[in-house]
């Protein structure tokens, strides 16, 4: 499937969900001519348009791109195609982190998520890694609850062992 | 006499010229790392702009903007890898003299052609968008509504690629704001029960999301390590020298002043153009490719002008041309302040901030590019896998700071992946944070004006600013439309002889 039909689908499928969305949204007595749906409505058919547009673009094997991008087009075909796992394993880390904060508190949250991303782009398992973590754990720490004053979570274990 | 005490006032009361120079630092060093463009090294720094004062935090991230433009042109020379996209041009004869020993000489020259740039662009941001101050009052919500549809179309049409997939990265964008209370009757729409969403989506997580965690993940498992050893000192040029490189500077600042001035234009395509016409101007064309200087005092000179010109039509008018620009649009959002002719009128301490504090960041740009060049080297060196991680835990920490909220952490993580999904499906950015950000204008501007109609859609025709930019829109679309078609059929004209060839070996 090419990008320009994947893409396509993608789209029809959000304008979809978007305008059954939009008509679930209730009236109200200060509603102007064009209302709170009259924007979501039409934002749904357009889009639903130029998906479309993208989804026979790609079905025909039509290409609108420039010189330039024809060739940035065959060097993006020389991905390898774990290229989205891989990234889908960032955003993984990234979610881990946001499950962990409220249990581990802030600064062992942030130094695991220092040493997962680490490990996860290939760094040297050797000293660096935890010294790394504990430097990202506490320089983050300082800078943000003592520096800038912002009160990251303290975690239920971090609380549940100083208290 | 009014403007200068204004000045006096805000550097002596205000953080201006602090944040000017904490700007111009993160944004060297920002710039400086491979893969870190300007418009991510601002979007790092736009959730801790929340707490500042309006014109603190506008200084703040304007500095970043003009340090990165010389950041990046520090990994070109030194390892032929451009820090940002608009250094892309120096790698040409910048690498080439590391090459043959005078990368000090490089840097001083990029350091010198940069300066003169930023300041030209500067002097030309004060003169073109103090005069357009006077049409804030001629601006009604149907002028806000003709503003705003011209903002999207212009970018929809202008940022590369194709106009379908602008068109729909600006509906999508307009989608989002769409979510929270609705502008006039303040119904709520798709918040699906979750009360961070009553307010709306803030346009900083979109962009952080967008740009800076996209390009992580795309960066993802890459291995390239790169080793710097020998220690570099910045020779700023002679007297010879800098009257020598006078041509290929003013043809930099030219070509920037008009490329900082056309929506979609920026910075890169800017060098590109200047290192061409430097070298047709040349009296030693040869030796370009060679380790020219003048190949490097073009690109330099005519990147950094965008840094600042780039910067008219976004005052002017509210429409960033460009991803950086985009992000200073978002730090004027958070502040309430909404770039445009009414701007000048309800906030003229903002914009002579502005013009301040991208002063301090210029001058100071001489000093900090000479002292902060062996940090610049150290962070260049450090291992890949660490600074990914230092930096996604900086995007995360920022973004929990705007309201201590873990949804909002979740929703940037969300974004990334649109992000990283438009990149590989070659849809651009800017109209979706375009779409985001005037969304809301958008519809309130449109609605409110059917309101003072009574429902007759002929008030936008009796307004003759409305009228303008909405023809001025229609065109670009048009235009837009006819250069797809036609490369649509180049494209097929090339593909037909390839078919012939495999059909009849």
């Amino acid at each position: 499937m090419n990008k320009d039909l994947a893409s396509g689908l993608l789209l029809l499928a959000l304008a979809g969900g978007y305008f059954w969305a939009a008509e679930t949204i209730p009236n109200s007595m200060l509603d102007d001519a064009f209302g709170p749906r009259g924007l979501p409505v039409v934002l749904a058919g357009l889009l639903a348009f130029l998906a479309l547009i993208l989804v026979l673009r790609g079905v025909a094997g039509l290409r609108t791109v420039t010189a330039d991008a024809v060739a940035n087009d065959e060097e993006d075909d020389g991905e390898p195609d774990a290229a989205l796992p891989r990234a889908l394993g960032f955003l993984l880390i990234g979610a881990a982190y946001v499950v962990a904060l409220p249990w581990l508190g802030y600064p062992v949250s942030i130094a695991l998520l220092i040493a997962s991303i680490a490990l996860y782009e290939r760094a040297r398992r050797d000293w660096r890694l935890p010294a790394a973590a504990i430097f990202g754990g506490v320089l983050f720490w300082l800078l943000f609850n003592k520096l800038l004053g912002v009160a990251q979570p303290s975690g239920v274990l971090f609380s549940a062992l100083f208290s | 006499m009014d403007s200068l005490g204004l000045i006096w006032t805000l550097s002596t009361t205000t953080w201006i010229i602090p944040a000017a120079l904490i700007g111009l630092v993160w944004g060297i060093l920002g710039g400086a790392l491979p893969g870190i463009s300007a418009s991510i090294t601002m979007a790092l720094l736009l959730p801790f702009t929340y707490t500042m004062e309006p014109v603190t935090a506008i200084v703040l991230l304007a500095s970043v903007y003009i340090g990165a433009e010389y950041g990046g042109s520090i990994p070109a020379i030194l390892i032929r890898t451009p820090g940002t996209n608009s250094a892309a041009a120096t790698v040409i004869d910048g690498y080439e003299m590391k090459r043959q020993g005078r990368a000090g000489e490089a840097l001083g020259i990029s350091l010198w052609s940069g300066f003169l740039g930023s300041m030209f662009g500067l002097v030309m941001l004060v003169t073109m968008t103090e005069p357009l101050s006077w049409l804030a009052l001629a601006f009604k919500p149907t002028s806000y509504f003709g503003l705003g549809i011209l903002g999207l179309s212009v970018i929809a049409s202008m940022t590369g690629g194709s106009l379908v997939k602008g068109l729909a990265a600006a509906v999508v964008g307009l989608m989002i704001a769409t979510v929270g209370a609705d502008p006039i009757a303040g119904i709520n729409r798709f918040t699906f029960g979750v009360p961070e969403l009553l307010g709306g989506v803030e346009p900083v997580l979109v962009m952080v999301g967008v740009f800076a965690l996209s390009e992580l993940m795309v960066q993802s498992g890459a291995s390239e390590l790169y080793e710097l050893k020998e220690k570099i000192r910045v020779r700023l040029p002679s007297w010879d020298v800098m009257k020598r490189l006078k041509r290929s500077q003013f043809i930099g600042c030219i070509m920037g002043l008009f490329e900082g001035l056309t929506p979609g234009g920026g910075g890169s395509i800017a060098a590109f153009l200047s290192y061409n016409e430097a070298r047709r101007w040349s009296k030693e064309p040869e030796t370009f490719g060679k380790g020219s200087i003048e190949g490097v005092a073009a690109p330099e000179a005519a990147n950094n002008t965008v840094a600042s010109t780039t910067l008219i039509p976004l005052l002017s008018f509210g429409i960033p041309s460009s991803n950086s620009t985009a992000v200073l649009l978002g730090g004027f959002l958070i502040h309430g302040l909404l770039p445009g002719p009414r701007l000048f009128e309800q906030n003229g301490d903002v914009v002579m901030g502005l013009y301040l504090g991208s002063f301090v960041a210029i001058v100071g740009q001489l000093l900090f590019g000479i002292l902060l060049l062996p940090v610049c080297v150290w962070l260049v060196n450090r291992p890949r896998p660490y600074l990914a991680g230092f930096i996604l835990a900086l995007i995360l920490s920022g973004v929990y700071t705007l309201d201590h909220s873990l949804f909002h952490v979740g929703f940037v993580l969300a974004m990334g992946l649109v992000g990283y999904l438009m990149r590989r499906a070659g849809f651009p950015f800017l109209p979706l944070i375009l779409g985001v950000v005037l969304g809301h204008m958008v519809e309130s501007s449109y609605r409110r004006s059917l309101v003072l109609s009574g429902g007759d859609h002929r008030i936008f025709l009796e307004d003759p600013i409305a009228v303008g930019l909405l023809l001025v829109s229609f065109g670009f679309i048009v235009f837009s439309l006819g250069r797809d078609i036609r490369e649509a059929r180049r494209a097929r004209q090339v593909a037909k002889p390839l078919e012939l060839k495999e059909t009849h070996p």
